[in-house]
């Protein structure tokens, strides 16, 4: 069957799947939505049913980037310093705190591990995948927090703002961590008359995403039509993720420079924020999809086991290194012991950065990382709502009582997750 | 200035990056270069209409200057790679072009569109044959063979270059907002005229295969084929319009992506179906149109005219960057005479017809200024051509190219002339809105200019 049509027939099933299934079920049972994709292009790839074979997948590499690139560039959006600066150093200190501790227990563990089943030669070889993963396991899906909220409300309670600070630094520690990883062990065939050193392409990956966003804003400043903007946001964000693909940078990282500063400087923020909201749907359709395709499982048995120690170290860097964090910073009022459960979801961007590292050519062990985020999203994003549902529920039973002076009740309320707290 | 500034910074960018890196894989350019393309091309279409000219002239010239034959920073490859974004934009043109039609309007106008049409085409037809008939001692590909296959070769050759086209037409209309006699005859003269002109072409070319035996020549056609050509695709059109029409009635959501879906797939199965892949979106877009309610139509075309905008630059970019500037150097006395003798029988056949047809002066003055542009319908008759007789062929298309690229550039700014005229351009004497229009999608291509 030919590769367009192909490409059709997946999003026209992955939407209806979507639109039937998962609509319904993410709005009865807390649901987020995402991992069904995911779960569909494995079904549809070269491993199961061979409907998209590898060589159609490499027919579709521009249209990946191009995805990669526009969630980069959304994730920059969040990026806004007046609304950034009015958010207490406290609560960046938690969020930076419990990413980057997370990255640096996942990808010792991991660097470890590998080293050890690779029969301990260069350790150089088992420190690209380890930091892959541990930029992976740094980021968090802020998919769960909406839904929670919009189900039983308290957006201005510390403990969601926490959250969505915790979910943007997540994805700014993984998406830099990623793209400086593929500054360093850049394959760096190039024809300057010496090899271009990390600093430089580190420079170059920046370089692309201001030049980008710069253009944008020399080319509309000020302007606020919905459809002039979309084409020429669409022209700098695919103008920044091919440059970075055609260097062998990460997209990602490119276009989320790119998205942080249109947001600063152009006068049409709500818009252009809008504009890209409208359209990361389709995008993450077409990402899960392909990456779900992409995935090349292998039999063996050690991957399993670097994939084990990912999810094992994963939960309990990001449940440790949050408690830890809100007890040193005297948090613990605001945001419970528990308040790390509610960053276990992975989520979309998580397969992003797995795959961006499974196409960047100078990858070591790229499908053993990209099957360790595709595994962490299959278990972690079904039930990530409801989690942090139970964690917000058990916040507000310990505030309660609380309030009620000399009351010796300690335990924990049964019917957290799932439950509605208006109904109680 | 700040445009300019964006050209050169974009150019300056672009020379930069290239050299940076000489291992990439198959694919890696189509991206920079598409995203180049959608930002040099948007800025000159901008710089265009600050001289009042067509913003599609812009992109073409963009094309033109940064393409293979000036600065070269759009490579061959690199278009080529781009072949099925020119694909999509065919296929978005054609369904946008189809949903323009209501049969209302369709059945009030036909009398004036079929008289029209008829005494146009036919006019063209015959004027292009016989000037390339007189003069066929200096035209390469007439050499070496009998009169007889003279004459059907010229035929083969008329039947390509009397081709309008609706993408321009489409797009011009969507950057003024034109409404009116001239805008609403012109289009559908034009759309009418497209599957005149499948089934000419094809009728000719079997002919021509019959006569003039290709050595090794593409497929044969025959009248089934043909027939399936045509048949199938309002088949296969009217298939997807109702699809379309029902998601649009029970679903209608994720309007941006369904749009490019829609595009994507009519083409595809069009392609599969081995039916004409323009008449196909063009019967889709028309039946949507009519069968859904006004407001899911409208809701589905501006979603549509968003998600094509990027599209729609670049394609008339790439038509820009493939003008062969050294064929049209050594040709150009030929293509002017084509270029000359088309466009004297488009205006004796348009007046005519309008005056039989018992038009309004307004229409019988303007409609043949809007029919001298020709784009991706007559590129691809003409790549058809060069693969049924690759010698001979590839000698007409050069030819067909050449006079294509003087009608391309000169098409849009005369149509614009004759919207003017008339007075169907909103803001330029032209009060009410266009009803057919999103205003937000209009405003995508003109935009702060106006």
């Amino acid at each position: 069957m030919p590769a367009p049509l192909l490409l059709i027939l997946a999003v026209a099933v992955a939407y209806l799947a979507a639109h039937v299934a998962f609509d319904w079920l993410a709005k009865r049972f807390m649901l987020v939505s995402g991992a069904e994709y995911l779960l569909l292009g494995i079904l549809l790839g070269p491993h199961v049913s061979g409907i998209l074979s590898a060589q159609t997948m490499a027919g579709f590499a521009p249209l990946i980037t191009l995805a990669l690139g526009w969630i980069g560039a959304i994730v920059g959006t969040q990026f806004y310093l007046p609304a950034l600066v009015r958010i207490s150093a406290r609560t960046y200190r938690l969020g930076f705190l419990e990413a980057i501790l997370t990255a640096f227990m996942v990808g010792g563990a991991c660097a470890g591990l590998i080293w050890f089943v690779t029969g301990q030669g260069d350790i150089t070889q088992s420190i690209a995948p380890a930091v892959a993963l541990g930029a992976i396991a740094a980021v968090s899906a802020p998919a769960g927090i909406e839904v929670v909220t919009r189900k039983i409300g308290g957006q201005r309670e510390p403990i969601v703002l926490q959250l969505q600070v915790a979910t943007a630094m997540d994805a700014l520690i993984g998406i830099v961590t990623m793209g400086l990883l593929f500054c360093i062990f850049h394959p760096n065939d190039t024809v300057a008359a010496r090899g271009v050193t990390p600093t430089e392409w580190a420079v170059i990956t920046l370089g692309i995403g201001v030049v980008g966003g710069t253009l944008f804003h020399l080319f509309l400043g000020g302007e606020t039509n919905v459809d002039r903007l979309f084409i020429s946001l669409a022209g700098a964000i695919i103008l920044a993720s091919g440059a970075a693909a055609y260097l062998h940078l990460s997209p990602v990282l490119t276009s989320m420079v790119v998205g942080a500063v249109l947001v600063n400087t152009s006068g049409s923020r709500p818009v252009i924020a809008n504009t890209l909201a409208k359209s990361e749907r389709p995008f993450y359709f077409v990402l899960l999809v392909f990456a779900g395709a992409s995935w090349d499982p292998s039999t063996v048995t050690w991957w399993w086991a670097v994939v084990l120690v990912f999810l094992v170290t994963r939960v309990v860097g990001k449940i440790g290194t949050a408690r830890l964090g809100a007890r040193v910073n005297d948090a613990l009022p605001d945001l419970g012991t528990d308040w790390g459960f509610a960053l276990l979801g992975q989520g979309g961007l998580a397969i992003a950065l797995g795959l961006d590292y499974s196409r960047f050519n100078a990858a070591v062990l790229p499908h053993a990382v990209f099957t360790a985020a595709i595994v962490s999203v299959l278990f972690t994003d079904v039930g990530s709502a409801r989690i942090i549902h139970a964690v917000m529920s058990r916040l507000r039973w310990r505030r309660s009582l609380d309030d009620i002076p000399g009351n010796p009740l300690d335990t924990p309320p049964v019917a957290a997750a799932g439950t509605r707290a208006e109904d109680r | 200035m700040r445009r300019i500034l964006t050209l050169a910074l974009l150019y300056g960018a672009m020379q930069l990056i290239i050299p940076l890196d000489r291992q990439h894989g198959p694919g890696a350019v189509t991206l920079l270069t598409f995203g180049f393309l959608v930002l040099a091309a948007y800025t000159s279409g901008e710089l265009a209409s600050l001289v009042k000219l067509p913003k599609i002239t812009g992109y073409l010239v963009a094309g033109l200057l940064f393409g293979p034959a000036v600065a070269g920073t759009v490579t061959q490859a690199a278009t080529t790679e781009l072949d099925p974004v020119s694909r999509l934009a065919v296929a978005l043109i054609a369904f946008l072009a189809g949903a323009e039609l209501r049969w209302g309007e369709l059945k009030e106008r036909a009398r004036t569109i079929f008289t029209m049409l008829g005494t146009e085409m036919s006019l063209s037809f015959v004027g292009i044959a016989l000037v390339l008939w007189i003069v066929r001692a200096h035209v390469p590909f007439l050499q070496g063979v009998s009169d007889g296959q003279v004459i059907v070769l010229c035929a083969l050759f008329a039947s390509v270059s009397m081709v309008h086209s609706p993408a321009v037409t489409m797009a011009l209309l969507t950057e003024t907002r034109a409404h009116g006699p001239v805008a609403r005859t012109t289009l559908g003269i034009v759309l009418v005229a497209d599957v005149l002109v499948v089934l000419v072409f094809s009728a000719m070319l079997t002919m021509a295969r019959a006569v003039v035996p290709a050595p090794g020549g593409g497929p044969e056609l025959s009248a089934g084929i043909i027939a399936w050509e045509i048949l199938g695709a309002l088949l296969v059109g009217g298939v997807l319009g109702v699809a379309v029409a029902i998601y649009m009635r029970f679903v209608q959501r994720e309007l941006l992506l369904f749009a490019i879906v829609v595009a994507f797939f009519g083409a595809e199965i069009a392609r599969l179906a081995h039916v004409e892949t323009l008449l196909t979106l063009l019967t889709a877009g028309f039946i949507t149109e009519n069968v859904t309610k006004n407001e899911e139509g409208r809701e589905l075309l501006h979603a549509m005219e968003r998600s094509a905008g990027p599209v729609f630059v670049v394609f008339f970019a790439l038509a820009g960057a493939s003008i062969h500037i050294t064929e049209l150097a050594q040709l150009w006395p030929l293509a002017l005479a084509v270029v000359g003798v088309r466009g004297a029988m488009i205006f004796t056949g348009s007046r005519l017809g309008a005056r039989w047809s018992g038009a309004a002066p307004v229409v019988r003055n303007n409609v043949w200024l809007g029919l001298i542009s020709q784009a991706g319908v007559a590129i691809g008759l003409a790549t058809i051509l060069a693969s049924a007789y690759p010698s001979r062929g590839a000698e007409m298309q050069t030819l067909i190219l050449s006079a294509i690229a003087i009608n391309e550039i000169m098409g849009q700014v005369l149509f614009q002339v004759a919207l003017r005229r008339s007075g169907e351009i909103v803001g330029e004497g032209q009060s009410a809105l266009n009803p057919n229009m999103t205003s937000a999608v209009a405003d995508s291509h003109t935009g702060s200019d106006s």
